[in-house]
């Protein structure tokens, strides 16, 4: 009877003290969300009046309401208050937060990190990433510690960001950094198998086209008196257009070059250039009776053999594109300009250049300006003029890789001028 | 008159050919049989050396199966007593690599293949300004 009595009284003591409980969070509730703005509390001595100023009260809601997480500990490291974001971010009631010690909150692994800030903070504001220990999972945090004086007391103050999403994007950026490096590898093996590839398409295709030049050629002089009038014609053409063909393969190889980027930067003087074109060219020069002047010509930062290429291919097409029975007539000049524009003015002191290459051939109809640069573009047949249509194409992707720009202009039969515009010191190797 | 003996080291048949077909005309050389790879080089210059017949001058052909140009050049300059016999290199494709490499390895020269007799003489009287 006794213990059923006992029963009673603790179930109605358990009552009282949840009555209160709810009394009590009621309070708390009201206070942390700023409807209370004074509290009379009763003491041994009487009634005692508590009462919150304005600004306090606004820094108390904006607290409870951040997105942060705010925590207050006491010397011996145990919370003596958090906000609400806390309590979600550990994902527990703050009943069971409040009089816990901070570390209780944190996983293993970190828990000496913090140890050791506690250590420190107390003599200055300090910042370490730790991670707390939630029901489902860690959360890796920010922890930003600063301690408060007041009225002395000391606390110390903790705003912990959620680091999770940062996280979660840094991993996310560390894998596709990973598929990108991946990626590159792939393009540059694939890079590479074009190179071999190249390499070896011209030079293997090589071996038969000399062949079929070469018996062809056997033919038409040594069977003269065998062949008829017809087979000789088809022979040349075969001969012909074997030697197109090589033509086509080595500039073909040339282009592919190109990409694998291995061209050393250095000083070049660009007379030094033009007198090394002329003299390779120096047998068309001879049979077109052709006058090539120059005029000064600035030093620049380039690749050498690439510019020779340049010079080599324009002055080239100078050459062949001549109108009948008028020698051709080359004039090189240069100005140094103070910007990367076209109409940039002229400026001794520029870092760039304008190089101009104008001959009085057939030139071509101004609307193929643009054109002329394509791979494999021509403008006349081949049967009036050789080449695989590549030389400009090169010239341009020379030119762009050293950074400049290069067009043309011209009216038909009023000969082509063609324009470099480059800088003078462009020092990264190619 | 000494004849100027010259050894063709080839693997193409038709280019054997042509080399015979183009130079047999000239008078002032003499060609030696050539070999049809560079594997058995020092056992045929010995045999040359035997019957007091060293060439005066060797053609390599860089593609090659089994033994390159490349190595066959480095197989006869390794060999003292065959060291000195200038050696000239060509190939259909000379790249920048070959001739680097070549001329490293001791080569006279590195030509592309000729096209024609005009080109056959021509490579001929090249040597020949050199070495003279």
């Amino acid at each position: 009877m006794k213990e059923g009595n006992n029963i009673i009284k603790y179930k109605e003591k358990i009552e009282q003290l949840t009555l209160q409980l709810n009394e009590a969070q009621e309070t708390l509730d009201a206070i942390r969300t700023g409807q209370v703005d004074a509290l009379v509390v009763q003491h041994n001595d009487g009634l005692k009046l508590y009462t919150l100023q304005t600004a306090d009260h606004a820094y108390r809601v904006f607290i409870e309401s951040m997105n942060e997480g705010a925590v207050s500990v006491n010397r011996d490291g145990i919370i003596v208050y958090c906000n609400a974001t806390f309590a979600a971010m550990v994902h527990k009631p703050l009943s069971r937060i409040m009089g816990k010690p901070f570390i209780a909150f944190l996983t293993e692994k970190t828990i000496p990190i913090v140890e050791n800030l506690f250590i420190k903070c107390w003599s200055r504001n300090c910042k370490a990433e730790a991670c707390l220990l939630n029901k489902k999972e860690e959360i890796p945090v920010l922890l930003s510690l600063k301690t408060l004086k007041i009225e002395e007391h000391i606390t110390l103050s903790i705003i912990v960001t959620n680091l999770s999403d940062l996280k979660k994007s840094q991993e996310l950026l560390e894998s596709k950094n990973c598929d990108l490096e991946e990626s590159n590898k792939a393009l540059e093996i694939s890079n590479h198998d074009l190179q071999q590839f190249a390499s070896v398409a011209s030079h293997d295709l090589q071996e038969p086209l000399r062949k079929i030049y070469m018996f062809s050629d056997l033919l038409i002089n040594n069977e003269m008196k065998s062949i008829s009038p017809e087979s000789k014609l088809y022979l040349e053409k075969i001969i012909s257009s074997a030697s197109r063909m090589k033509t086509l393969v080595v500039d073909m190889l040339n282009y592919s070059k190109l990409s694998s980027g291995n061209g050393v930067v250095t000083k070049v003087n660009l007379a030094h250039v033009i007198k090394e074109v002329k003299e390779d060219l120096e047998l068309v020069i001879g049979e077109k009776k052709a006058v090539i002047n120059s005029k000064k010509l600035p030093v620049i930062m380039c690749n050498k053999g690439q510019m020779r290429q340049v010079f080599q291919n324009i002055i080239y097409n100078a050459l062949k594109f001549s109108r009948p029975n008028i020698p051709p007539e080359i004039t090189i000049s240069a100005k140094i300009i103070a910007s990367n524009s076209w109409d940039s003015e002229e400026d001794k002191n520029g870092s760039y250049c304008i190089i101009s290459i104008e001959d009085n051939g057939i030139g071509f109809d101004e609307k193929y300006a643009g054109n002329i640069f394509n791979l494999f573009e021509r403008l006349n047949s081949k049967d009036a003029y050789e080449g695989a249509g590549i030389g400009l194409s090169i010239t341009k992707k020379i030119i762009e890789k050293h950074c400049g720009k290069i067009n043309a202009e011209s009216q038909k039969d009023k000969g082509a001028k063609f324009n470099l515009l480059l800088p003078i010191l462009n020092n990264k190797n190619i | 008159m000494h004849k100027l003996r010259i050894l063709l080291v080839e693997d193409d048949a038709d280019d054997r050919n042509f080399f015979s077909f183009f130079l047999k005309d000239r008078e002032d050389l003499s060609l030696l049989a050539p070999l049809e790879n560079g594997v058995g080089i020092i056992e045929a210059l010995e045999k040359f050396k035997h019957s007091n017949n060293l060439p005066h001058l060797i053609i390599l052909d860089q593609n090659m199966p089994v033994r390159t140009g490349l190595q066959t050049l480095q197989t006869i300059k390794e060999k003292a007593c065959f060291a000195e016999i200038p050696v000239m290199m060509y190939s259909t494709y000379v790249t920048a690599e070959l001739k680097k490499n070549s001329l490293r390895y001791g080569a006279l020269h590195v030509i592309q293949k000729p096209c024609d007799k005009q080109g056959y003489y021509k490579m001929i009287d090249s040597f020949l300004e050199a070495v003279l």
